[in-house]
């Protein structure tokens, strides 16, 4: 048996496929679980999230 | 969507008060040193929910103890859970010691708030009256618009820091008290910067802020060895004064000489000059433990629902019948203002706004309750009070914020047999930390805190197997 230490993440499928593209660049997935779950490394999760946050703003309109 | 509840009213029936539960950790000495003011036991009297100031008043005219069987022929089945409640919050309290046979309160409690009540006995509980004369002291105009400078300025050097506007400084003490309390805090020991739970501090009732506030001085209080049975009875004392009243400095202790001193900062006491004799309790003090409004809502349209300023139309747009800089500092928070005229200020709620807002720590519910407490009455027409589209629409921006959870732990792969994962992962559900599981892939992940315990069970079972 074998434990590893990471952090899991819970997300709509969606933003699972945006992370899976984001791995391909700059590995930093442990586990693909299933079509909600994910686990990473842990140390990367402030970068991942901080990417994915930028990714995500470009699928949305301002009106200024 | 279902109409809201105007969240600050259910707040006030549910909940209680800030103080009731800093007053149970206390001690009981403490608290009966403390009811021995008359003036101490009027002011928690009034704190208390309604039912426990009922059971209070049935029991306080008793000479001796009744039968604990007596009482609960009065309570209706359904209602048993409540009274339990009720005697349980007052024993907390030490006001009605808990007994399974007899019931009588606090002899002290009882003797003083029976004093309170008829009066009589040594005077200096509520205060010492000074004599009327010639310069017969501050208007309560003046009272009040002293209270409302001291404490809007607390506010709104809150509301503008880190926005590169320089607003007028409050004293040194209650910087300190800001930054103790984490409303605001320095980071890299640059200037005080507003924190996310003063954020939220900002969207509360006046009265929730002053009690916030004082609750910290209370803590704070205890650090610095003052007696705090003394702080105590001097904010009870003050709550149960008279506005427009001067009162004497004489009989106070050095204490409550000190907190005098604090207490003018924050807009709660006025006085003349600095080491005048006499001191008179603002609005903000005189309402510390009744439910009247603690800023007057004439001038100050911050609080109570009668005096809303916002209108909020479908289409985002917010109007604001405002001139109050405070309120419109406020409004930036979450609103990215348009024009600005004399008494009006214009604004749209954007998804920008809303997740400026959303990072600083604010959450949608706050903006929501925030825009219902202060809705103009033309909009209480409406049902519900704020339009759906833009309720959901700052709940739909929330939403997308937090499209990504996550947890930290561990991942529990490659078992060697069916068993063993089986017996691993109940021992986990047991402990209540499994996150995610799959029994096909023989996986399953654990939170960080199970991790400890699951890797001394493998551990205790390899070693059993082994022996």
């Amino acid at each position: 048996m074998r434990a590893i230490k990471g952090v899991l993440f819970f997300c709509d499928p969606a933003v699972k496929q945006i992370l899976l593209v984001m791995n391909e660049k700059q590995s930093f997935i442990i586990e693909d679980l299933d079509d909600h779950h994910l686990v990473i490394k842990a140390d990367e999760e402030y970068r991942v999230r901080r990417e994915l946050e930028t990714e995500l703003e470009k699928n949305t309109y301002s009106l200024d | 969507m279902p109409a809201l509840q105007r969240p600050s009213e259910a707040d006030k029936k549910d909940s209680p008060h800030a103080l009731l539960p800093f007053l149970q950790t206390q001690s009981q000495t403490t608290l009966t040193r403390l009811y021995q003011r008359p003036s101490s036991c009027l002011s928690v009297f009034r704190l208390l929910a309604p039912l426990e100031r009922q059971i209070v008043m049935n029991l306080l005219w008793l000479e001796s103890a009744i039968a604990t069987s007596t009482m609960v022929a009065w309570v209706q089945r359904d209602g048993r859970k409540l009274y339990e409640e009720a005697l349980g919050n007052l024993s907390r309290l030490h006001i009605l010691p808990n007994s399974a046979a007899k019931l009588a309160l606090n002899f002290t409690f009882k003797t003083s708030l029976r004093q309170a009540l008829t009066g009589g006995g040594t005077s200096g509980s509520f205060g010492v009256p000074a004599e009327k004369d010639e310069h017969s002291g501050p208007s309560i105009k003046t009272l009040d618009s002293f209270a409302l400078e001291r404490w809007e300025t607390i506010l709104h050097y809150m509301v503008s820091s880190g926005t590169g506007q320089q607003p007028a400084k409050p004293s040194q003490g209650v910087l300190f008290l800001l930054q103790r309390s984490s409303l605001m805090s320095s980071f890299h020991g640059g200037p005080l910067q507003i924190t996310s739970s003063g954020f939220q501090f900002l969207l509360h009732s006046p009265h929730a802020q002053l009690w916030d506030l004082l609750l910290q001085y209370l803590h704070l209080a205890q650090e610095r060895q003052m007696d705090l049975v003394e702080v105590l009875g001097f904010l009870f004392m003050l709550s149960t004064m008279e506005l427009g009243r001067e009162y004497l400095t004489e009989n106070l202790s050095t204490t409550q000489g000190v907190l005098l001193e604090d207490l003018r900062d924050y807009g709660l006491i006025w006085q003349s000059k600095p080491k005048s004799r006499r001191f008179s309790p603002t609005r903000l003090g005189t309402t510390l433990t009744s439910s009247s409004p603690p800023l007057p809502t004439t001038i100050s349209a911050s609080s109570g629902p009668l005096d809303g300023f916002i209108v909020l139309e479908t289409n985002y747009r917010i109007y604001a019948y405002t001139d109050n800089p405070l309120q419109t500092a406020v409004l930036n928070l979450f609103v990215s203002l348009k024009y600005r005229f004399p008494n009006l200020v214009v604004g749209m709620i954007t998804r920008d706004s809303v997740r400026r807002a959303l990072m600083n720590g604010i959450t949608a519910d706050q903006i929501i309750s925030y825009l219902i407490t202060h809705a103009h009455p033309q909009m209480r027409k409406n049902n519900p009070l704020l339009p759906v589209t833009v309720q959901d629409q700052i709940r739909l921006w929330e939403l997308e914020k937090n499209r990504l959870k996550s947890s930290e732990g561990y991942l529990y792969t490659a078992f060697t047999s069916q068993a063993d994962y089986d017996l691993v992962l109940n021992y986990a559900k047991q402990l209540d930390v499994v996150l995610w599981e799959n029994a096909a892939k023989r996986c399953f992940f654990g939170s960080l805190e199970g991790h400890l315990r699951i890797k001394e069970f493998i551990e205790r079972r390899t070693q059993n197997s082994n022996s």
